[in-house]
């Protein structure tokens, strides 16, 4: 019965990493260049990319709001993202349900009701799932929406955590995943008294362990978006590094639209 | 030195500052919700400049959202008998990033003798239109005014091809070919 | 930093994928030594004072582990290379390892070099997995090397290219043999400990290595590689001869088994001839019977094999004498083989507690007629082997006159003889032949090649002196692989502390009812610490009667998924020997906690039932309690109370109550046809100082004895069916498969010799006709009957209701259609699983998870039948030894009577001390059977009638003197004198001569 060892009694899981320690985090905004926002984000080898178009005007005039934006998310993974090659269709139980995690979560994110007639579209694309696909993708959305510009009340920052052998582990990969244990994945706003967001379950849990558990991913949560911040802030200030540069050649160069205010300026009666 | 701030982030008391642009009030805070640089204005003189004003600046795009009130730049798509279809270009200074339509009705093009407007002697396709937001209007498009003095046509070319100058509140002319043409002109500052 | 790693794996479908998972490289992986400035105190695991370190490679660990073990060698550094090496090569020894790095004073401590940043190694190109993890360990070597100068590091293994290779890093590597002979100063033992198939291989690397140096180690080496003498060489000569036919390949036994031409199955030895043994074989349909060193091939029980039939007039029977005969048959090819060394034929049957069932296989097949020809296969091939990770006790055959070996530390090839006669001799090398001559040892087995008659093994440790009680009783828990080793610091994380007492909380659970005010006892044995039932009872208005029974609720304590669950799913049960308890539980839980002791408070689960005077039950219902008992009676105080009408106390009243309801529910239990049977169970009388034996007698069986057994059956009877309505596919009950007819035949065949007819065709007719059989004049008779009818009984078992089908639940000896185990919580597990059922079915608690999976409940249920049958063998060996204790000091004779009849002897029972076993006719009949065997041919059974002086009539059951004079039957009394004497592989055993009925004292006579 060599059954797999998740934790061994050193205290080190199959990867090497300890109980509560994420895997690295890697992300990079602006990765697209014809949508508004986008961002590749990768937690270990979960790789996901997420674009974000708009806001722009409402397509389908009927499902406009007045008040407030509205979004659209889809999420997909490639065909390539696990190992073995298996279409997964958008329709599907799952996919469906994490296209409504995302965009559940990031509905209570964006300020909406300041973008009203307007229509966000969030594309998120697993290009490699190794475990904590959803986490990756919110995580990889927000990072879009905040590249995108569009007003936000806080980060979202989406971490898992497991339990297996009476340990609680943080940030699972696909191999501790598919363990059977239990799996808590949790979106937080970290300034917001660590909200909580978004909180899916598998399999059940005994209320003191959930606690644990969920203690240690709202942990992992505000790690994660310690992270986002960075890379938002690196991000930034490069942006604005470039436009500075940017700046000083449109002062020579100039096209037709930004010249319109030239032209009114041979405005006298 | 430059504060990259990030959403959520708490950039002041809401008691000790206005909130700006890119900042919302949250509970006894005001809050970043863009990524950029958190700026302070100091207070003014007018009513209502009475505290200094927190706002996050974006150096990158950011996106335009045009609202009731907001003065816009418009270009002129199609007329018809009735109106006059723009495309939004700018919301003040701001260019849109997505394209947003609105109409200018033929009552609103100017305040006066409003029903002696001729759309086609008020605007062409193409020209570059002041306007302000009158209302989101209906599911298609915005209301968009140009009875105002400042109003109206800013930019517009002749049929010769060249922009062409004012010479009055009503008419354009060509400095090339002096062809005179019918426009409701805005009346720009110097 | 971030290592990934990839590599290619075939899916089930046949697909090949390329996998990639991370593997994170650390800087925060220390070294575990104090030495180190660098480790944090939290990670010392070796110690600062150890003269060197030792770097295990896989190898050693997967076929050293015996030498490991050995609390000499300490200081162990195994890297999470071979950690995971051995745990996907041996499963078994991967737990020994988890085991000896837990330990505190082995200080094994895991080094997980595979993530740390400067001894991970990537493979090269070219480099096959193997080499790689080779070098991996090479690297930890050097970095441990490196790192700590001061302290010198071994690194063992068994490998020269591995050795050389580590030479030229500058780490110093040694083989096993090499590094024990180092030590043979200071812990001559551990030679011994090396395991001979690779020692052997190791010493002749060694020889190699150090054949230029010349050593005196080297020629010690030499000496003791190449074996003292002749032995050894005779060992060389057997080897060109070729013992045994090689099993066929794998390749070919599958492809065998599939065509038809093999059959696969578990071999079942024979319990006192290891050269004869059963396969049961689904693809023949009946049991295969393989008889023979040569046909046997090297199989041992338990052992998977393939067979392949012999032709038809080939096929044999199994012998009908008592045992020693037809092991001297198994043995006669071996004598044949000209082995001058063939090991003596054991000596007669072995003398043993009566246990029900056990005997049934071998006399089965002996009652089908001694001719009687049965399948008969020999084994090519061998598909799992079953030898044990915990070794064999046993002890080493005396050195034959003339062997050399007697100098010390000079090795000597012994035979060394396993206690259970299942397991054939084992061969084994050691240096300490003098020491270990009169100890118990125990032994694993290596290897069995072709030509070696006996498998080889090596030594793993001495249990102590042979005949010494503490030292038999360690053999009896070891054959029987109980779990002595006390609870570790996890399991007693999960006890509540001392002292302690029902809580408010549980007070003012609304689930939980208050009884306190109820007059509940406990009645138990004397002596009973872990009290798990109390009893009520009380008059309702209206004349009926509310009848209670409370069960220690352990379930508040032993919650699933913890440490302590965990163990006593392991353990399953409690063991009880004559002067030895070994809990299941901790001891707090055990006897303070969960204990129902009288006049304290305790949390219980309650099955109360109103029922009419008549005990016609109303109604039942469950509920979590806290009773406070106001007696614990022992069953003789509870007789006397019952007896005494003069008491009137609320106590002496209930127990009159209660006595005459179970007198009521038993009467309609019988009428259902319940079976009331026998066995005989022996108490002892134990010195208080020697805690020897002083006196034997039968366990004397109380009418409050039976009251509480009825009340218990009643409650899991109640149980069973509650929780079987709510779970019907995962309630846990107990079943009583119905006896195959031919079980019955031997009790037919002495019923109806003894003119006594007994009707088995349900289990009502056999409780009516067992009820019939007596005789006026003989009042133990009846007792005798049922004791022979428990012996055809089945064993009962646990099973979750989800495994098979509802008729198949029924319980044949209690004739109940549903039966569980509810009432023993703290001492067997299956009654842990019941109350969470029964929670569950309450709405108490959900049901955990496992309960529900079928799988692992498989396994759970498996392991508590084989542990609860193990906890009984231990029990009855420990009666056993305590007999042959009882008896080493005096010789006594006693009322016998004749349960069996053969052909040479007869089977003869002792009420009195509860033991069983043969008596020869003539006093060389025993050796006669050797002889026989010894012969070329087997003779049949009727021409070894003939030899002797006595006929045998197998219909009648008699046996006959040729002269007239003496005259057997069974049931017959008779006498026989018990003694012990000293046989053969140094097993003392209990002897019975039958002397004539005068010499019978008037004490020990039955009435």
């Amino acid at each position: 019965m060599p059954a797999a060892e998740y934790v061994s009694p050193e205290g080190l899981r199959l990867d090497g990493r300890r109980p509560k320690e994420l895997r690295q985090l890697r992300a990079e905004l602006g990765v697209l260049s014809s949508a508004t926002g986008s961002a590749l984000f990768e937690m270990g080898n979960t790789k996901v990319l997420a674009a974000v178009f708009g806001p722009k005007p409402v397509e389908q005039r009927s499902q406009e709001d007045e008040k407030r934006a509205i979004i659209k998310c889809e999420y997909a993974m490639a065909t390539f993202s696990t190992g073995e090659r298996r279409r997964r269709g958008k329709a599907d139980r799952r996919a469906t349900e994490i296209t409504m995690a995302i965009r559940n979560t990031l509905e209570q994110t964006i300020l909406t009701e300041l973008l009203p007639r307007s229509q966000i579209d969030i594309y998120v694309q697993v290009l490699q799932a190794d475990g904590g696909t959803r986490c990756a993708c919110i995580n990889a959305a927000c990072l879009a929406v905040a590249a995108a510009a569009i007003p936000m009340r806080d980060l979202v920052a989406s971490c898992a955590a497991g339990y297996l052998e009476s340990t609680p582990l943080l940030d699972l990969n696909y191999l501790e995943d598919s363990g059977g244990g239990p799996d808590v994945a949790v979106a937080i706003h970290p300034n917001y008294d660590n909200r909580v967001v978004l909180l899916q379950q598998d399999n059940r849990l005994a209320i003191e362990t959930f606690e644990q558990v969920l203690e240690l991913a709202v942990a992992g949560c505000r790690a994660v978006s310690g992270f986002m911040r960075e890379r938002l802030q690196e991000h930034t200030q490069a942006l604005a590094a470039a436009q500075d540069a940017g700046e000083q050649d449109d002062v020579g160069g100039g096209d037709g639209e930004d010249d319109d205010d030239d032209v009114m300026g041979v405005d006298d009666f | 030195m430059t504060e990259i701030v990030t959403p959520g982030e708490r950039l002041a008391l809401s008691a000790e500052y206005d909130a700006g642009t890119g900042t919302c009030v949250k509970d006894t805070f005001i809050c970043a919700t863009l990524v950029g640089i958190k700026r302070v204005l100091p207070a003014g003189q007018a009513e209502a400049e009475q505290r200094p004003r927190v706002e996050v600046v974006r150096s990158g795009v950011e996106p335009v959202v045009p609202r009731a009130g907001d003065t816009v730049t418009a270009r002129v798509v199609r007329i018809n008998p009735r109106l006059a279809a723009v495309d939004i270009l700018c919301v003040g200074p701001k260019p849109v990033q997505q394209r947003y339509s609105g109409v200018i009705r033929v009552q609103d093009v100017r305040a006066t003798e409003i029903d002696k407007v001729k759309i086609e002697a008020s605007f062409r396709p193409g020209d570059v239109v002041r306007a302000e937001v009158l209302s989101l209007g209906d599911a298609r498009s915005y209301h968009l005014t140009t009875a105002q003095n400042q109003l109206g046509v800013v930019y517009a070319r002749s049929a010769a091809g060249v922009p062409m100058v004012p010479l009055s509140w009503q008419e354009m002319q060509c400095p090339t070919t002096k062809a005179v043409e019918n426009r409701k002109v805005a009346k720009l500052d110097a | 930093m971030l290592q990934s790693r990839s590599f290619v794996k075939k899916t089930k479908k046949g697909k090949v994928l390329k996998v990639v998972r991370e593997h994170y490289l650390r800087d925060d992986i220390y070294s575990g030594t104090p030495l180190d400035r660098e480790c944090p105190p939290d990670c010392y695991k070796l110690s600062g004072e150890a003269a060197h370190y030792l770097l295990v490679d896989t190898n050693v660990v997967l076929h050293q582990m015996d030498l490991l073990e050995h609390p000499a060698v300490c200081d162990v550094i195994v890297t999470s290379v071979v950690l995971e090496e051995v745990k996907a090569r041996n499963a078994s020894v991967y737990q020994r390892l988890r085991q000896l790095i837990a330990s505190d004073t082995k200080r094994f401590f895991v080094f997980a070099n595979e993530h740390h940043r400067e001894t991970y190694v990537t493979a090269e190109p070219g480099e096959s997995p193997n080499d790689r993890n080779d070098r991996a360990i090479r690297v930890a070597a050097d970095w441990y090397t490196k790192r700590l100068p001061a302290r010198k590091l071994i690194l063992l293994t068994d490998d020269a290219e591995n050795r050389r290779k580590a030479g030229e890093l500058g780490v110093q590597a040694l083989g096993s043999a090499a590094y024990t002979r180092q030590r043979a100063t200071e812990q001559p033992e551990l030679q011994d400990l090396v395991a001979a198939a690779v020692a052997a291989r190791g010493e002749d690397e060694q020889q190699q290595q150090q054949e230029d140096g010349g050593s005196a180690a080297a020629g010690a080496a030499v000496g003791g590689g190449s074996g003292a003498g002749k032995h050894k060489e005779r060992g060389r000569s057997a080897k060109r001869q070729r013992v045994y036919e090689d099993h066929r390949p794998m390749s070919d036994i599958t492809a065998g088994i599939k065509a038809g031409r093999y059959h696969q199955g578990a071999l079942r030895v024979n319990r006192f001839n290891s050269f004869e043994g059963w396969v049961g074989s689904e693809s023949v349909g009946a049991d295969i019977l393989v008889s023979g060193r040569i046909d046997m091939n090297r199989a041992m029980e338990g052992d998977i094999v393939a067979v392949e039939l012999l032709p038809e007039d080939q096929w044999r029977g199994p012998s009908n004498k008592l045992p020693a005969g037809a092991a001297a048959g198994g043995d006669a090819a071996a004598a044949a083989d000209g082995d001058e060394e063939a090991e003596p034929a054991p000596e007669g049957a072995h003398i043993a507690q009566v246990d029900p069932g056990e005997h049934y296989g071998e006399d089965a097949a002996a009652a089908g007629g001694a001719a009687a020809k049965r399948p008969t296969a020999k084994v090519v091939g061998i598909i799992r082997r079953n030898w044990r990770t915990r070794g064999y006790c046993g002890s080493l055959q005396p050195p034959k006159a003339g062997a050399a070996g007697g100098s010390a530390n000079h090795t000597t090839s012994l035979l060394f003889c396993p206690v259970e006669r299942r397991f054939p001799y084992i061969r084994i090398q050691t240096r300490q032949a003098s020491t270990l001559a009169h100890q118990r040892l125990v032994v694993a087995i290596d290897s069995w090649e072709a030509d070696s008659l006996y498998p080889c093994g090596h030594y793993v440790r001495s249990l102590g002196p042979i005949g010494d009680k503490d030292t038999e009783t360690e053999v009896l828990l070891i054959e029987n692989d109980i779990n002595t080793s006390p609870f570790t610091a996890a399991v007693h994380a999960c006890v509540p502390p001392l002292p302690w007492a029902v809580s408010e909380a549980d007070l003012s659970d609304p689930n939980r009812a208050d009884l306190r005010h109820l007059c509940v006892c406990s009645v138990d044995p004397p002596g009973c610490r872990d009290i798990d039932d109390a009893l009520h009872v009380r008059h309702l208005p209206g004349g009926n009667l509310e009848l209670g029974v409370h069960i220690a609720d352990v379930t508040h304590f032993l919650h699933p998924a913890t440490a302590m669950d965990d163990e006593a799913s392991a353990r399953a049960t409690t063991v009880y020997l004559v002067q030895r308890r070994i809990d299941m539980l901790p001891k707090p839980l055990t006897e303070d906690i969960c204990s129902l002791r009288a006049d304290v408070e305790r949390l219980a689960f309650s099955v109360i039932w109103e029922v009419t005077p008549d005990a016609e039950i109303l109604s039942s219902r469950f509920t979590k309690s806290v009773i406070r008992s106001r007696a614990a009676l022992t069953y003789a105080e509870a007789q006397s109370r019952i007896d005494d009408p003069r008491l009137t106390d609320d106590i002496s009243t209930n127990l009159r109550s209660l006595n005459a309801l179970a007198r009521v529910l038993r009467r309609k239990r019988t009428q259902r046809g319940a079976l009331s049977l026998a066995s005989p169970e022996v108490k002892f009388e134990i010195d208080t100082e020697t805690h020897d034996p002083l006196d034997v007698g039968m366990y004397q069986v109380r009418e409050a004895n039976q009251m509480v057994e009825e009340m218990m059956l009643l409650a899991n009877c109640t149980v069973a069916k509650f929780t079987l309505r709510h779970f019907p596919a995962c309630a846990m009950l107990r079943r009583h498969p119905v006896p195959p007819p031919r079980q019955f035949e031997p009790l037919l065949r002495a019923a109806a010799a003894a003119g006594v007819s007994i009707d088995p065709s349900s289990s009502k007719t056999l409780a009516e006709s067992l009820d019939r059989a007596v005789r006026a004049d003989d009042p133990y008779f009846n007792k005798l009957i049922r004791i022979m009818a428990t012996r055809c009984m089945t064993q009962a078992v646990y099973l979750s209701s989800g495994e098979v089908s509802a008729p198949e639940y029924h319980h044949y000896g209690l004739a109940a259609p549903l039966y569980t185990h509810f009432t023993s919580p703290i001492r067997r597990y299956a009654d842990v699983l019941v109350h969470r059922v029964l929670m569950a079915a309450l709405g108490l608690r959900p049901l955990p998870e496992s309960l529900r999976d079928r799988e692992l409940m498989h396994g759970v249920v498996d392991n508590l039948n084989t542990r609860h049958r193990n906890a009984q063998m231990a029990g009855r060996a420990s009666v056993e030894l305590h007999t042959l204790i009882f008896f080493r000091s005096r010789q006594v004779v006693a009322d016998a009577r004749v349960t069996k009849v053969r052909a040479n002897g007869l089977i003869v029972f002792v009420p009195k001390y509860g033991i069983e076993g043969p008596v020869y006719l003539d006093d060389d009949a025993a050796a006669n059977g050797g002889a026989d065997g010894g012969g070329k041919k087997k003779k049949s059974a009727a021409a070894a009638a003939a030899d002797s002086a006595y006929v045998y009539d197998e219909e009648k059951q008699t046996v006959r003197s040729k002269d007239g004079g003496a005259h057997y039957t069974v049931f017959d009394k008779c006498a026989v004198r018990i003694c012990v004497e000293e046989a053969t592989g140094n097993r003392r055993q209990l002897v019975l001569r039958l002397v004539p009925r005068g010499e019978l004292p008037a004490s020990e006579q039955m009435n």
